[in-house]
């Protein structure tokens, strides 16, 4: 994406410790942009959830090793872009157990169900990368 | 994650504070149910009120407690779950698992 809007880059280590700090800016911004209080809830859910697979199954939890998070203000949409420096997985293949009382494999459907759009691949650099996009009128 | 216990009729009540994530929360959330379950207590409610956030790995946690509790013959019921935890709650369908109130009294007198 051209950066021809207003962006916040942040990195963050990988440690559960800072998962709070892309919630904390998105909550701070919520009163000040056109998004329900819900809708900012349900991003910024997602983007947990995304910085919590980057961390996990990216970076493997090596403390060291940054996630990396772009926050692109653009005509009423917020796209959030998480990087981490994993082998990535295969969403297409991916599904999730049925098993209601299962301890984990829940991140990616609740991204998918929280935001409009939702997308998994590599950057040019290399990198494996999330996209998530929520939209003020609901179109990604 | 904090968690402050108290009892009330014989009922254990959990505060937990701040974000529910994994990590050292899933060993300390264990121990406590594991401590109280050897005391013979067996009807649990986790209060929410004052969690901020909950990941996928947090609803793990939870998963986890409450299967353990219900092996042992007991209840783990939820307290005060804010909007945005009730969301992910029906989102992930667990709603159908947790039986929630909002009201305390209410939460201690449901295991009569």
């Amino acid at each position: 994406m051209d950066q021809d809007h207003p962006r916040i880059e942040l990195k963050i280590p990988s440690q559960l410790l800072y998962l709070g700090v892309p919630d904390a800016i998105l909550m701070e911004l919520a009163g000040d942009l056109p998004f329900g209080q819900k809708e900012m809830d349900e991003l910024s859910t997602s983007v947990i959830e995304a910085c919590t697979n980057a961390m996990e199954h990216g970076n493997r939890m090596e403390e060291l090793q940054p996630v990396e998070i772009h926050f692109d203000f653009d005509d009423g949409r917020i796209v959030v872009t998480v990087y981490d420096h994993g082998p990535g997985f295969d969403f297409e293949g991916w599904h999730p157990s049925e098993e209601l009382l299962r301890e984990r494999g829940r991140g990616i459907n609740i991204m998918r169900e929280f935001t409009d759009s939702l997308e998994f691949g590599f950057a040019p650099d290399g990198r494996f990368r999330a996209r998530l996009v929520k939209s003020f009128n609901g179109q990604a | 994650m904090k968690i402050k216990e108290r009892k009330r009729d014989g009922v254990a009540i959990l505060e937990m504070s701040g974000k529910i994530m994994g990590g050292p929360d899933a060993a300390a959330f264990s121990e406590t149910l594991k401590t109280l379950l050897h005391e013979g207590v067996r009807n649990i409610v986790v209060d929410l009120g004052r969690v901020n956030w909950i990941n996928s790995t947090g609803l793990g946690i939870l998963i986890s407690g409450y299967s353990t509790v219900k092996k042992s013959g007991g209840e783990l019921k939820l307290l005060n779950p804010s909007e945005r935890i009730q969301s992910i709650f029906m989102v992930s369908k667990l709603h159908t698992v947790f039986q929630s109130y909002r009201d305390e009294e209410e939460a201690v007198r449901s295991f009569a």
